[in-house]
Parts: C-alpha cells; sequence; structure tokens
C-alpha cells in the first residue's frame, strides 16, 4: 500500500518534471564519483603518508637574518620560479633595431617581465590553437613535441637563472649555456617528432590489423 | 461521465475507490499528510538508490567497456595528480593555521644588536623549541612543496592527454590562473620568515614589479608596500598568504573542481 502511494507520488513528480524544461544529459566521460574517488583513495592515503614522513626525515634549513646591507652571493627564488626567474635573464635576445639607430624598443628588464606573460599567455591560448578529438600523444606528433619542447625549454631556462651555480659545476661558459638553452629544446622538439611519427605508423597498423580482424574483408 | 480528465494526482478519491479498512484508512491519511508536508517519497528514493548504488556492479567506465586497460593503465597514476595538489593543499592550510598562531609579521629588531627581527626569532622559537614546531613547519614546507610540483606535473598530465579540448578550455584557463595563484603563494610564504633569502628574493620581487611600463610603480606600492622592503613588503605578504589567496585560491579550487565533476574526467580516446 505505502508502495502504491509512492509509486502515484512518483508519478506525479514524474509528470511535473516531464512538464518542466529542465533537461538531464547523459555525459561521455569517465564519472568522478563514485569511480575515480576510490581510486584516488588509495593513492591518497599512500601520499599523505609519504609527505609526513619526508617532512619528519627531512626538516627544513632556514638561513640568517635579513640584512640589507650585504647581498648573498647567490641569489634564488624557491624552485618552481627559476622558470621565471631564467626568464628575466633573457635580455641579449632583445632586439636592437637599426631603424632606432640600434636603440631598444623596450629596456631589458620591461623585455624579462614581457617574456613571462608571453610564456603564460601561450599556455593559455593552446585549447584554441589545438582543436579536434585526438587525445593521444601519438594522433597529434606535432602537438605532443611542442609539448616535450615547452617541458625541455622550462627545464633548460631553470638552468640557466641558476647559471652561476652551473659555471662552478660544468666547464661551460655563459654563451654555451645560453645557446644550450635554445638548441636543446629545439632538438627535443625534432626527436619526439620523429619518435611520435614512427610510432604513429605501428599504431596505424594496430589499429588497422584490429579492425580487419573484427570486421574481415569479404 | 464528464468529459473532464480525472485528475490523476487526487489522493483522496483514489482512496474512497480503494475500500480500505479503517486502519488502512488512517495510516494512509497519516502517510499522506506527512508526505505533502516532508515529501518523504524523495528520501524513500534516496534510500532505494543508496540500496542500489551498494548491491549493483558499477557501470563500466570508457576505459573497461571499450577494453582499453592493456593501452592506457600507465596514465592512471598521473590522472591522480589533481587530487594530490588538492590534498597537500588541504594539508599545507591545516599546517599553516596552526603556524599563524605563532607567527607575527613584523620586522621589528628583538632588542640588542642583533638582526633578527620578530618574524625571524617567531620562526626561529616555533623550530627549536616549540614542541612539534619544527615537524609543523617541515609539514607546511614540504606540503607546499609537493602541492607546486603536482600542481606542474599535472598540467603536463592535461595537455599531454589532450583533456583541455573542446568542452574543457575554460577549466584549462582557470587551471592556469591557479598555477600562477600557486607560485604567488609559494613567493609570498617564501618571503615570511624575512631571512636573507626572503629579503633578496624580495628585492628581485620589487624590480621586477618596477619594470612593468606604465604602472610599475603603482604596483610595486600596492604589492610591496613601497619601493624599498621593510615592515609594509612584509605585513602585505603576510596578508596576502594568509587572508586574500587562501580564500581566491580555495574558491577556485571549488570550481575548478566543480567544473571537472559536471564534465567528467577526459579520458584519451
Amino acid at each position: 500500500m505505502t508502495y502504491e502511494y509512492f509509486e502515484r507520488s512518483r508519478r506525479e513528480d514524474e509528470d511535473l518534471r516531464q512538464a518542466s524544461d529542465y533537461v538531464e544529459r547523459d555525459v561521455l566521460a569517465f564519472p568522478t564519483w563514485p569511480h575515480e574517488m576510490i581510486r584516488n583513495l588509495a593513492l591518497t592515503s599512500f601520499f599523505l603518508g609519504l609527505m609526513f614522513f619526508i617532512s619528519a626525515a627531512v626538516p627544513p634549513h632556514i638561513p640568517g637574518p635579513a640584512n640589507a646591507n650585504s647581498t648573498p652571493a647567490v641569489i634564488l627564488p624557491d624552485w618552481y620560479l627559476y622558470w621565471s626567474f631564467g626568464l628575466l635573464k633573457l635580455p641579449p635576445l632583445n632586439p636592437e633595431l637599426t631603424l632606432l639607430g640600434g636603440e631598444k624598443l623596450v629596456s631589458d628588464r620591461v623585455f624579462g617581465v614581457v617574456a613571462n606573460l608571453v610564456v603564460v599567455g601561450v599556455i593559455a591560448t593552446v585549447p584554441f590553437l589545438n582543436k579536434g578529438s585526438a587525445r593521444r600523444p601519438v594522433e597529434e606528433p606535432f602537438w605532443a613535441a611542442i609539448g616535450v619542447g615547452g617541458v625541455v625549454f622550462a627545464f633548460t631556462i631553470a638552468v640557466l637563472s641558476v647559471k652561476n651555480l652551473v659555471a662552478e659545476t660544468f666547464p661551460l661558459g655563459p654563451h654555451e649555456l645560453f645557446d644550450l638553452t635554445f638548441f636543446l629544446p629545439l632538438v627535443s622538439v625534432f626527436l619526439a617528432y620523429a619518435v611520435l611519427k614512427t610510432m604513429r605508423e605501428g599504431y596505424m597498423f594496430e589499429l588497422n590489423r584490429r579492425y580487419y580482424r573484427l570486421r574481415p574483408p569479404k | 461521465m464528464s468529459l473532464e480528465r480525472p485528475d490523476e494526482h487526487d489522493h483522496d478519491a483514489w482512496m474512497e475507490r480503494k475500500e480500505l479498512s479503517p486502519i488502512e484508512e488512517v495510516y494512509l491519511t497519516v502517510l499522506i499528510w506527512l508526505d505533502r508536508r516532508l515529501r518523504l517519497v524523495d528520501y524513500l528514493e534516496l534510500l532505494e538508490d543508496m540500496y542500489y548504488k551498494t548491491n549493483l556492479q558499477m557501470p563500466k567506465s570508457h576505459t573497461e567497456q571499450y577494453d582499453l586497460d592493456n593501452k592506457f593503465w600507465y596514465w592512471y597514476p598521473l590522472y591522480a595528480l589533481g587530487s594530490f595538489s588538492t590534498i597537500a593543499y588541504v594539508v599545507a592550510s591545516i599546517s599553516g593555521a596552526l603556524l599563524g598562531f605563532y607567527y607575527a609579521p613584523s620586522t621589528q629588531a628583538v632588542g640588542g644588536e642583533t638582526l633578527r627581527s620578530v618574524a625571524y626569532s617567531n620562526v626561529l622559537f616555533i623550530m627549536g623549541d616549540l614542541n612539534f614546531g619544527l615537524f609543523l613547519r617541515s609539514l607546511h614546507r614540504w606540503s607546499a612543496q609537493v602541492m607546486t610540483a603536482a600542481v606542474f606535473l599535472h598540467m603536463l598530465r592535461v595537455y599531454f592527454t589532450g583533456a583541455y579540448k573542446e568542452p574543457r578550455e575554460l577549466n584549462w584557463i582557470i587551471g592556469i590562473v591557479l598555477i600562477s595563484l600557486t607560485m604567488v603563494f609559494g613567493y609570498t610564504g617564501y618571503l615570511l620568515p624575512w631571512s636573507q633569502l626572503s629579503y633578496w628574493a624580495g628585492q628581485i620581487g620589487v624590480e621586477m614589479a618596477l619594470s612593468i611600463p606604465l604602472i610599475g610603480d603603482w604596483v610595486a606600492q600596492l604589492i610591496f608596500g613601497g619601493f624599498t622592503l621593510g615592515e609594509a613588503t612584509l605585513q602585505r605578504m603576510y596578508i596576502l598568504h594568509v587572508f586574500v589567496l587562501p580564500f581566491v585560491v580555495t574558491g577556485l579550487i571549488a570550481v575548478h573542481i566543480g567544473i571537472v565533476w559536471m564534465q567528467g574526467i577526459a579520458e584519451p580516446h
């Protein structure tokens, strides 16, 4: 009886819902809850334990108190800002326009700050440049290669930012280091592109083979 | 017979048609009375829902459905990086709130001829004398480092699996704002102990701000409270770190995750 009433009640709701213009849609994606969350639970526990362990095992060091009168030999931000710090050291690339009689359009310091904004801006526009449904790196060797180049550049520019330290450890002059900063990413772009192009052949072969196994030609 | 359609939801007429015993009638009347007011049926639906959720097999994921597991298992740990950065953020905020009890953002010298400011000596107190203080600061610092690292790697994962594409462009941009704010979080936090490194990192920050054309002076005034570092700088960094950024970043993270929830996680197809 209860259920009979609830059936009616529910039908009432159902009718109201149909009368309204609210649309429930299916989304073609992997559900966050519960699939992803449950999978993450195990990883989370492990990860929390790891963080507690590291902080217990490797406590931080604190340098001396601030002193405006003694500049330390090495000034560095935290590691995650090295790339930005490295971009500040790019003024050698600042074009000297012959039209302006060898004068620079923007000062070196402005150039360094603008370089930061350009990098962030380019990353922000990626979804509007790269369209289509392709998802895997093999499907888009070009964009994957650009990505690899970006990662390598982030690393080399970070190394450039600590060039004082590098010069002490490796037999690299400042010019060689500066050239490597731009050369290595280029090399890795070409390498990644070549590798992915080659993999693409095999990948297409696999796809075709699977296709023809499922639907053998008559 | 009338031409009017019978009212489907006229429960009283329905009860009269049914020839109920008195007990049944009382029961149903009470049930309808309560349901009219409290919408019990919704909770019943909730219970049923829970029952089916716990007793039925979960629907197959895209990966299972198309048997892609053999191809994509190696992506899965990378799909947890977003969660990792969120967890690290939670740990950092809890340990940061605890650290806040013992820290004051002041560059006043602590008597004598020492260079030590109040802020610096507070950090020394936390590290040296406070019970579990060293661990607390260590945890705060490490969780911040881990959060930043996880956020960077998360961005790489999103890039290389093409997860920023079509319906998810907005979330990519919110992500870029978040990664920038995370680094601002790190930077402001780096300045708080007012140690030698903090001071000179701050110096670089002021010079960067001053390098911005046209509005450079104004930006330096706004963020660093002047062109030279001092009390105002530290206080501004402190307020940014413990008041402004937490609200902004927490809100943005909520929106970011909310959008992921709505759109689902993009798997490589």
